[in-house]
């Protein structure tokens, strides 16, 4: 009888970890649909969060890329159907952000933000969960068009 | 008896459950050889590595510049596939495999469908020969280009299968392979752009090819890592021969504040910062004539 349970878990486990990286390829595929028809795919950053501490800040992840200047990039954020918290993607440079898909100051949201990137270099996004909430969201990173 | 059925039914699904992983998730049981897994203690962490790498160089980006220059396509500019077979090594297939993932990255930003079946022919090859050819949907990219149907879809598998194999590469102790396709889809870029530049006076790329001082550091950086390999250590020695061509390229930024504004209902955001690359004819010049020549060397090395 152990044995069944041990064959049981097992089984879940696996079938689990691949219908699990089967959701991050739609949700990849459909974030990177959402971008819009006019763009082209450049990377994808999957990230899932545990919940912050309360009053601590917000667990975020974050990813570094080259941009090129005289370019028109679009970043866009689609939470997991299943995810708890709503994600928000913010672009930095160095210690200075220069956008979000939340403007704090409006409290409006927006699928992507486009970026008129004047200056070759390294870029950060930092994705994390509005409250600090646990969460599971896909960020996307698309070529506009030349500027 | 009821037992030994249940028991029969369970191993035969976990046996095929981790059968169909194994195709998605590019199973472990893949035989490494010794010579393409990380080494010893890397000289920055594998974290600021990572970091590093992100989009180092896109496939798409600078046929993109060159396209909206208006340059036509041109066959000249790509590697040839036909020596693919020939390519034995890891390294080899690795450095190669950026190369075409470049051109590939070109022939789609031009729709040129009917050489990409060369190309992802190329591709599929090589990465088998690294054991990530699981991420390449080849019959559906085969089939895209042969219908000449659905162009973003095909650019859109194309680079999200180098960005799935990347990650695998990265996230399996085998860093060394990634950076090496990294290198050669930028070698490739950089290629790209010179023989453009070559040809005619194009300012913009000309300022573009300047910047690559930014990322050849940064490229540099990562491969100092694996130095102690005698084939990573010749790739450093020729791309810090390149790297001298650009040492005197001065690169200043004219500080500005960033706007966000909405244009059309949507989020923009301007960058107000600005960077000028002062790059002389003559720099420029011996730029292109050492890109061709290493290039030639590194697709050979």
């Amino acid at each position: 009888m152990k044995l069944i349970f041990r064959l049981i878990t097992l089984f879940c486990l696996l079938y689990g970890t691949s219908s699990k990286a089967q959701d991050n390829a739609q949700l990849v595929a459909q974030c990177a649909a959402n971008a819009g028809n006019n763009v082209t795919y450049l990377k994808d950053f999957i990230v899932k969060l545990d919940a912050g501490t309360p009053g601590g800040k917000a667990p975020s992840a974050k990813f570094s890329m080259i941009l090129s200047k005289n370019t028109m990039y679009r970043f866009s954020i689609c939470s997991s159907p299943n995810s708890k918290g709503e994600g928000v993607l913010q672009l930095w440079e160095m210690n200075d952000m220069l956008g979000s898909t939340f403007m704090s100051a409006t409290g409006k949201d927006y699928p992507f933000f486009d970026f008129k990137c004047q200056k070759t270099g390294v870029y950060h996004v930092f994705i994390s969960f509005k409250e600090g909430k646990a969460g599971e969201a896909v960020g996307i990173l698309s070529f506009v068009k030349k500027l | 008896m009821m037992k030994h059925i249940i028991y029969f039914v369970l191993v035969t699904m976990v046996l095929s459950s981790c059968r169909s992983g194994e195709e998605k998730q590019a199973g472990s049981e893949f035989d490494v050889p010794d010579s393409i897994v990380n080494e010893g203690v890397l000289e920055i962490s594998e974290e600021i590595m990572q970091d590093i790498v992100q989009n180092v160089s896109s496939p798409v980006e600078m046929a993109a510049l060159v396209k909206s220059l208006g340059v036509p396509y041109s066959k000249k500019y790509l590697s040839p596939t036909d020596r693919v077979n020939e390519l034995s090594t890891s390294f080899k297939q690795a450095l190669n495999l950026g190369v075409y993932g470049a051109d590939l990255g070109y022939l789609n930003m031009y729709d040129k469908t009917s050489a990409v079946i060369d190309y992802i022919s190329a591709i599929k090859v090589l990465s088998d020969g690294i054991k990530v050819g699981q991420f390449f949907d080849f019959i559906t990219l085969k089939r895209l280009a042969q219908n000449n149907q659905n162009l973003d879809s095909l650019m859109y598998i194309s680079v999200h299968s180098f960005n799935q194999m990347d990650k695998y590469l990265r996230s399996s102790n085998r860093s060394n392979l990634s950076a090496l396709i990294v290198t050669g889809v930028w070698i490739e870029g950089l290629y790209l752009a010179t023989q453009v530049a070559k040809e005619a006076d194009h300012p913009e790329l000309a300022e573009r090819i300047g910047e690559q001082k930014i990322i050849l550091n940064d490229l540099l950086l990562i491969l100092d890592n694996y130095k102690s390999d005698k084939q990573f250590n010749s790739l450093i020695t020729e791309l810090n021969i390149l790297k001298k061509e650009f040492d005197d390229i001065r690169i200043t930024i004219e500080k500005g504040e960033p706007e966000a504004v909405e244009e059309n209902g949507m989020l923009v955001i301007i960058q107000n910062d600005k960077s000028v690359v002062d790059i002389s004819p003559e720099r420029l010049e011996s730029i292109i004539n050492k890109t061709e020549k290493i290039r030639k060397r590194l697709i050979n090395i």
